[in-house]
This record gives C-alpha cells, sequence and structure tokens, in this order.
C-alpha cells in the first residue's frame, strides 16, 4: 500500500510538472509580441516594465520558465494589467464557488444515481430498468447549456420562482439560503449529466457483481436482500464509479463553466470567460493552472478512494 | 493424447455447467430503431454537404419581411431577429458541428489508433514509453487544455478547433483502442497465426483490425458526439467560429435572450443537436452491447 | 413418509429447468431421495451432470429468474420448493447450509473475513458486536485457522485457497445448521490440501451433529467418508443406494464407466485408464430414452426408445435406472 501511494504521489508530481510547463507554454501562443498582448488597455513603460520582471521576457525561455514558477510556488501569479487586480486574488474569490456547484451536484447526483442503480440491478431489464434506461440515454443526449437554458426559462421566467434565474447569485455567507437557492438550478443542471454516467456505470458493474459467487453465498447465510445489496455487492461494484467520478469531474468544466455564465455567477467559469472576451491572458493562464492541478488532484483523490474501498487493486 | 482431449472435453462440460447457472444471451439485435438512427445521421451528413447545392435559403440571407417570424410555409422553421430562415441556419449550422465532430475524430483515431495497436502488438519498451506519455497527457484534463489553447491561440478557426480537440483526443482514443487490441493479441488465435509465421502487417490487418473494429467504431460514435457537445460549449464560450456562420452552439447562445419572445429561435437547433447526439449514443451504445463480449448480458 | 422424524430432507420429483433462449433446460429432471439425521451422502456424477445444480435447489438457492422449479423438498419438515425467498431465508443459514466449489469466487473480496462469519451471527442470531466477534474467531480456530484472532481482520487475498475454504467452512457452520450442503468442496485446492478439508469436515460433522450432503466428480472422495451415494447423470438420478454396493456391486453401466475412469494405488504402473467414450449430452437436446444410450456399450434399441426408471436392485436402499443392467454379484456366482 505505501509503496504505491509513493508511486502515485510521484506521477502527481510529474503530471503537475507537465501541467505547469503546458500553462507557462500558452502564452507562446500569442501571435505577434505578447507583451503587447498581455498588456493589452494597459500598455504604458511602467507596466511594461512590470511585466518583463514578472515574466523575464527577454530571458531565455529556461530562464523564462523558472522565474514563472518560482513566482507562481510564492502565490503570485502576477497582476493582471487589464483590471489592475491580483490574478491570485481573483481566484481565491471565485474559487470557493465553484467548489460549492462541484460538490453540490455531485451529491445530488450520487444520491439519485445509486439507489436507482441498485433497483434497476435487481430487476435488470424489468419495466423500471428499462424506464430508467430510457430516461437515461434522452438525457446523455442533452448537453447542459440547453438544460440550463430551458431550465432557465421554465422555473426562473415561466414560474418566477425567486432567487433561482440570471444574476441573482449571493455569496454563502451573506445569506446561505439564498445562496443555496441561486447555485439550485447550476448544481442540478451538472448533477444530472453526473448522474446519467453514474446510473449507467453502477447498473452494469452490480448487474455483474449480482452474479458473483459470493453473492449466492451471501444469500446462502440468510440475510436479507436489502443487506446484500449495499454490504456485499455496492463496494466491490462501486470500483468503476469512483473511477468514472473522477474522470467526470474533468468533463464537467466545460458544462460548468457555460452554466456560470449564463446565470452569471462569479466563480472561475465566469470569471475566465470574462477574462477570454477580455483579452486578459494573465488571468486564462492562472485559471488554467490551477483547474487543472485541481482536477488532476480530485482524480488523485478518487484514485486513492478506490484503493480504500478495494484493497485488491493496490496489491496487484 | 487421448486423455487430454477428454480432459480439455470435460472443461467444456464444465463451462457448460458454469453457463446453466448464467447463461449468456445471443448477442442482441440490432433492431429497426438503430437503422431509423443510422438513416438520420446520413441524412444530416448529406444536408451538410450538399447544403448548397440542395434548395435551401442562404443561412445569411436577411428577409426583412420576415422578422421573428413563426414556422410558415415560407420558412418552415420560422426566422431570427434578423428576418434570416433558420431552417437554412440549422442545415448550415450542422456543418460545423459535424465537421468539428468528424475532423477532430479522424485526428484523434489517425493517431491513438495506430499508435495503440502497435503498442499492445509490439509490447515491450515502445508500449511502456508510449503508454507512460498518454497516462501523463491523459490526467492533464482535456476540456480545459481546449479551453485554454483555444483562448491563446487566435484568430480562431474551424481549423484550428478540430486541430486543437482532436489532438487533445489522442490519449483517450490511444487507451481505449490499447486496451481492446490488448484483449484480443493475447489470444489463441492471433498466438497461433505468429507461431506460423504470419507477418506483422498480415496479423494487425487480418487478424486484430477486423476484432477491435467494433469496439473502435462504437468509441468512434460516441467520441463524435462528445466533441459536438464540446463545440457547442465552446460556442457558448465565445471561443468556436464566429458569427455571422452559423453553428448549433452559437444559435442557441445568440437566441436564448429571446427564448420567451421567440421560442423557434432555440427550439429547432437545439432540437437538431439533441437528435444527431441522441441517435450517435444510440448507434454506438447498441453497437457496443451487439458486439462486446466484455459487458454483462442477461 | 414425509412425517418420518429421522428424516432430515426428503426430496421428491424435484425438477429444476432454466427458461433459455434456446429453449427449456432441464438441469435436474425429476429426482427423489431421502437423507437421515447424521448421515452423509454422497452424490456422483460427471461435470453437467446437474449435481450442483441439484444442491442449489435442494436449499432452494437456485438463481431468482427465468427458472421453473417443480416438485417437493421438505427439510426438517419445511416445504422449500414454491415458497417465497423470505420464507426460505428463515431457514438457510440455520437449518441449512452451503459449502461452495471455488473458495477464490465465494468469498467477497473486499470484506474482511471476520466480518464475513459474524454478519451472520448478528443478523441470523442477534449476537451483539462483541460476542459474535468473540464467537467468530472461536470458529475460525475450529476450522483450523492459525492465529485466528488476527486472521479475523485479513482479507480473503491475503489467505491461500485452503485457507479461504476453511473461512467458507467457518461461515457455513455459524449458526450450527442441521444440514451442510458441500458442493464440490475440494475441486478448486491442491491436491495436498484436499484430504484436510475432507476430514475437517468429517470432524466437524460429528462435533456439530449434521447430516452432509458432499457432491463430487470424483469417487475416491466418496468412497470412505459416505454411508450412501448417489450417482447422476443428465439430470437424473441412474443408480443409488449404501457406498458398498455401489462401489462393489453397481447395476448401471454408467455407474461402472465412472469408476473404471477414475485411477488406483493399486493399479500397476502405466495403466491406461479407461475413459468413457462420448461426451454428456446437450441438455437441450435430450433424448427419449435413457440419456446415457449413446456412450453405452450395452445399449439396446430399448434403451434409445424408452427411459428406464429406477427400480430396486436385490439389496435394500439399493436402486439403478437401466434395462440392461450388469450382473449383480449373486446373478455373477449362480452363474
Amino acid at each position: 500500500m505505501l509503496k504505491y501511494v509513493i508511486r502515485r504521489l510521484v506521477m502527481l508530481i510529474g503530471i503537475i510538472f507537465v501541467i505547469s510547463v503546458g500553462s507557462f507554454y500558452l502564452i507562446h501562443l500569442l501571435p505577434g509580441d505578447p507583451a503587447a498582448v498581455i498588456l493589452g488597455t494597459g500598455d504604458s513603460p511602467s507596466n511594461r516594465l512590470k511585466l518583463y520582471k514578472l515574466l523575464g521576457l527577454n530571458k531565455s525561455i529556461f530562464d523564462q520558465y523558472f522565474i514563472w514558477i518560482s513566482n507562481i510556488v510564492r502565490g503570485n501569479l502576477g497582476i493582471s494589467f487589464i483590471s489592475q487586480t491580483s490574478v491570485a486574488s481573483t481566484i481565491r474569490a471565485a474559487l470557493p464557488i465553484d467548489l460549492e456547484i462541484m460538490g453540490l451536484s455531485q451529491i445530488l447526483a450520487f444520491a439519485l444515481a445509486i439507489p436507482l442503480a441498485m433497483r434497476s440491478a435487481r430487476k435488470p431489464d424489468g419495466l423500471i430498468d428499462r424506464l430508467l434506461g430510457a430516461t437515461s440515454f434522452t438525457l446523455l443526449s442533452i448537453p447542459p447549456f440547453i438544460i440550463i437554458v430551458l431550465l432557465v426559462l421554465f422555473v426562473s421566467i415561466k414560474l418566477g420562482v425567486p432567487n433561482i434565474g440570471v444574476a441573482s447569485y449571493v455569496s454563502f455567507g451573506t445569506n446561505w439560503i439564498v445562496n443555496l437557492e441561486s447555485l439550485a438550478l447550476p448544481a442540478f443542471t451538472l448533477a444530472i449529466g453526473s448522474f446519467v454516467v453514474y446510473y449507467r456505470v453502477l447498473r452494469s458493474d452490480m448487474i455483474a457483481t449480482l452474479q458473483e459467487e459470493f453473492i449466492t453465498m451471501a444469500r446462502s447465510k440468510g440475510i436479507s436482500q436489502r443487506r446484500i445489496m449495499w454490504r456485499h455487492a455496492f463496494r466491490p461494484s462501486s470500483v468503476a464509479l469512483l473511477g468514472a467520478a473522477g474522470v467526470n469531474i474533468g468533463g464537467l468544466l466545460a458544462g460548468g463553466f457555460v452554466v456560470q455564465y449564463l446565470l452569471a455567477i462569479p466563480g472561475l467559469g465566469y470569471t475566465l470567460i470574462a477574462a477570454i472576451n477580455d483579452s486578459d491572458y494573465l488571468l486564462v493562464q492562472g485559471i488554467v493552472l490551477v483547474v487543472s492541478v485541481g482536477v488532476v488532484l480530485i482524480n488523485f483523490f478518487f484514485d486513492f478512494t478506490i484503493n480504500i474501498v478495494d484493497p485488491r487493486i493496490s496489491r496487484e | 493424447m487421448s486423455e487430454f482431449i477428454r480432459e480439455t472435453e470435460l472443461s467444456q462440460e464444465a463451462l457448460l455447467e458454469a453457463s446453466m447457472v448464467e447463461r449468456p444471451e445471443k448477442n442482441e439485435p440490432l433492431g429497426p430503431l438503430f437503422w431509423i438512427c443510422v438513416g438520420w445521421l446520413a441524412l444530416n451528413i448529406i444536408g451538410a454537404i450538399f447544403a448548397n447545392v440542395l434548395p435551401v435559403q442562404s443561412p445569411l440571407n436577411q428577409d426583412y419581411n420576415f422578422v421573428n417570424s413563426a414556422p410558415s410555409l415560407h420558412h418552415i422553421f420560422g426566422t431570427d431577429d434578423l428576418g434570416r430562415d433558420i431552417f437554412a441556419r440549422v442545415v448550415y449550422g450542422s456543418r460545423v458541428s459535424i465537421a468539428v465532430g468528424v475532423g477532430a475524430m479522424v485526428i484523434g483515431f489517425g493517431i491513438g489508433a495506430p499508435l495503440g495497436m502497435l503498442a499492445a502488438y509490439r509490447r515491450g519498451r515502445f508500449d511502456t514509453f508510449v503508454t507512460t506519455v498518454m497516462y501523463v497527457l491523459l490526467a492533464f484534463p482535456a476540456i480545459i487544455a481546449v479551453i485554454a489553447v483555444l483562448s491563446f491561440w487566435t484568430p480562431r478557426s474551424m481549423f484550428k478547433i478540430i486541430l486543437v480537440i482532436g489532438f487533445a483526443s489522442v490519449p483517450l482514443v490511444y487507451r481505449v483502442i490499447r486496451t481492446a487490441t490488448l484483449a484480443i493479441a493475447t489470444k489463441d488465435y492471433v498466438i497461433a497465426a505468429k507461431v506460423q509465421g504470419a507477418t506483422d502487417r498480415r496479423i494487425l490487418m487480418k487478424e486484430l483490425l477486423p476484432n477491435i473494429a467494433p469496439i473502435g467504431i462504437s468509441f468512434l460514435l460516441i467520441g463524435i458526439a462528445t466533441v459536438v457537445t464540446l463545440e457547442g460549449a465552446l460556442a457558448f464560450l465565445g471561443l468556436s467560429v464566429n458569427p455571422p456562420t452559423p453553428s448549433w452552439g452559437n444559435m442557441i447562445n445568440e437566441s436564448r435572450t429571446v427564448l420567451a419572445e421567440n421560442p423557434w429561435l432555440v427550439l429547432f437547433p437545439s432540437l437538431a443537436l439533441c437528435l444527431f447526439l441522441l441517435c450517435l449514443n444510440f448507434i454506438g451504445d447498441r453497437m457496443r452491447s451487439h458486439y462486446d463480449v466484455t459487458e454483462v448480458k442477461l | 413418509m414425509s412425517t418420518n422424524p429421522d428424516k432430515l430432507l426428503v426430496v421428491n420429483n424435484l425438477a429444476t429447468t432454466f427458461n433459455t433462449s434456446a429453449g427449456p433446460l432441464p438441469a435436474v429432471g425429476g429426482v427423489s431421495f431421502d437423507l437421515n439425521k447424521n448421515e452423509t451422502l454422497g452424490i456422483v456424477g460427471e461435470s453437467g451432470s446437474g449435481k450442483t445444480v441439484l444442491a442449489r435447489t435442494v436449499m432452494g438457492l437456485q438463481p431468482r429468474t427465468n427458472v421453473t422449479v417443480t416438485g417437493s423438498v421438505l427439510l426438517n419438515g419445511h416445504e422449500m420448493v414454491g415458497v417465497s425467498e423470505d420464507e426460505k431465508r428463515k431457514y438457510w443459514g440455520t437449518e441449512v447450509a452451503m459449502v461452495f466449489q471455488d473458495p477464490m469466487t465465494s468469498l467477497n473480496p473486499v470484506m474482511r473475513i471476520g466480518k464475513q462469519i459474524d454478519e451472520t451471527l448478528r443478523v441470523r442470531l442477534g449476537m451483539s458486536k462483541n460476542d459474535a466477534k468473540a464467537k467468530a474467531i472461536e470458529l475460525l480456530e475450529l476450522v483450523g485457522i492459525p492465529s485466528p484472532s488476527q486472521r479475523y481482520s485479513a482479507f480473503p487475498g491475503q489467505l491461500s485457497g485452503g485457507m479461504r475454504q476453511r473461512v467458507v467452512i467457518a461461515t457455513a457452520l455459524a449458526c450450527s445448521p442441521k444440514l451442510l450442503m458441500a458442493d464440490e468442496p475440494t475441486t478448486g485446492l491442491d491436491v495436498t490440501i484436499q484430504a484436510q478439508i475432507l476430514n475437517l469436515l468429517e470432524d466437524l460433522k460429528e462435533q456439530f451433529q449434521m447430516s452432509v450432503v458432499l457432491i463430487t466428480h470424483d469417487l475416491g472422495v466418496v468412497a470412505t467418508r459416505t454411508s450412501r451415494i448417489i450417482v447422476m447423470y443428465a439430470g437424473r438420478i441412474v443408480e443409488m443406494g449404501t457406498t458398498r454396493e455401489v462401489f462393489t456391486n453397481h447395476r448401471m453401466p454408467y455407474t461402472r464407466a465412472l469408476l473404471e475412469s477414475s485411477p488406483k494405488v493399486s493399479n500397476p504402473s502405466h495403466t491406461r485408464l479407461i475413459t468413457i467414450p462420448g461426451r454428456p449430452p446437450n441438455l437441450l437436446k435430450l433424448n427419449q430414452g435413457c440419456s446415457f444410450a449413446p456412450r453405452c456399450a450395452y445399449a439396446t434399441d430399448r434403451c434409445h426408445q424408452q427411459r428406464p426408471e429406477l427400480q430396486i436392485a436385490e439389496e435394500p436402499g439399493h436402486s439403478f435406472a437401466c434395462w440392461n443392467p450388469l450382473p449383480s454379484k449373486r446373478e455373477a456366482a449362480t452363474r
């Protein structure tokens, strides 16, 4: 187990290194003079000096990377020359919103997917299973940006539910009830996509597990159906589920960004799109870096959980 | 020798006994719905390719006699706020979505599939090296990479979008194809072909490719669906093709503000997009359960 | 007959049919037998002869869907056929328990072995957590697992096959069942371990005052450990009698073929094993006559046309299903 953890940690460091190189190199994709593009409307001799100092633009590319990474390690992601604010503090303000939406959507998705997948697996091809199968399949084919557009139309505009529509976001600290209300639609929209994935993965694994000999053995001990499902079948079936969850978090991002943007919720997604539209490249770079590392860490966490759930994996 | 044969026969019987308890059904038939979906996709693709030959109005033509009109004989899907024909825009919009989806997957499969097959077939150092690189890349969240590169690599064009998404999909394609090949390359008939002295080329083309193809195609279709969805999201983020060129994604994005007043504007591109995705997903899913042995059948 | 208090198990005309897409598959086709208290009964037959399905159906443990069971199983007076799973569950573990064939697959790989044992104790006997744990460790010790209190928290993957089978046995014995169904309990194990497990089962049978049904394809396993033997072929009983009768005075050619095809230490070295020609029948396409006829050296037209029913042999309790039986010892002597 320890050996496994160390190996995974080494790999994690390698991946984060690759991410840092990738994010660093983004600046060099800019056409023409990067300094001029980055500074944009904030182009002045004093800002130019600051930027050169920050990025080491007149030095070799290796030195530039070194300067950049050592700044980042110290928590300095630079200053946006468009809005004159520190990139790090902008990200710090927005990040909790993303985490909250992500957390809520995942709780919702799991809370729906697990019991329904178990229900389906108990009688595969039964009426309930077919119904859920068709529903999940249809939902699979509706992109989140269409779901959110429709939800806003019906729930907020047609039904007139307050605190739920565009630009109704209030921070958790200000009023947590309104905060939760304002995040209900985005969380729900993202939950649908995750639910479909989790439901399908867990259903198929549960069906496979329920055919295992150890389930027959558990039955032969005379313990209840409910207990067999939860105590014996769920855990060995949840490996693929956790794997899917890890991958899914990364896949949710694009949809999550769109949802934030449409509802004007000032999370990282909203900030990122605004930054792209303003050509605020340092801010885009900072967000890309933070989100990438975040996704990798979440994946790592799920990988780790899988090993606790199924002790067979780290032994191999 | 005869004992040996008896032994193997008996073990086959043992398999039969095991299968009596949980007997796997034969492959599911593809069913009529499958062919309806194939037909719909074909219709979409023909429409996209021949849009300017077919009797479809210009997607940019502004007809001020009909602004924000509901569906009528003249404009069967209605018109938008500039009097442009929505049907024409949906047909032309499919060009972007389909081109991005297919183009990106052509790149992804063009690079990922041969690499994956070769790595799984050759094994050894080549496999270890490529697989390690791909797994590191796989850990990199592909969508963020696409968004990041597209936001810096200006000016944006459809070609660049295809290129970026295509390259971002390579590690994923590589993993799927490598795993599938690995499962088949270790089967007895492949080993038998090797022992009989068949060339690598022959084994790869005649033994491996036909067996991987169904899994590959099913993954390809689901991949196209994912890319088409991603293109839609990129359009919302302002990272896809620039207006006035229509794409399903940017049509929905542009008209969502007038949704309550002119629902047709959102309805038709959304419907086109969802149906397209549904067909791709359905065909992919059906093919997987039709050919794949790994999925449990009851 | 079902009221006889000595009979722990009375099986009457039990049939198990799987409804497959290729048609009905009669895995067990009308089987009747009984079992006394504290008796060990052997069921032998080739793979595919339906012994595993029979054992599971007797327990009521067949799959929940796509299967039809008819006939009757009286387990200590309780009918197990045609009753709900909730009803059968009352007897599972406490009246009847099963030792499964392959200890590699019959233990939950992600559950500590101790938990798998004391789960039964807590759920079925309502023991407290601590009592159950103490009892589970005691059971592990009883089945011969060294340092049981440490093994209590091991995962199955950390134990050898023989050890795992001991755990399976401990789990089966947790609630002191009256009947233990042992379905090829040693097939998945190393030869050196097999005898240990069989001896353990024999000891435990005495200790727990149980009846045991020992299912195997290996006649050597049942020769010394059972009082009676049932020989199965294609889902039916073809011969049944005391172990001694079946071994020394069998009448059914299949039984003889089965005996001859198992190696004996007393044979001189390099003796060729006699094999049974042909292969077990496809249960989906059973002929109307004797299922063994296509492989039988003595088969006549009648064998192919008409199915022989079990008939009583000379010795009490011995019966066989054959139109052209081998001569009995007495017949051979008078000839």
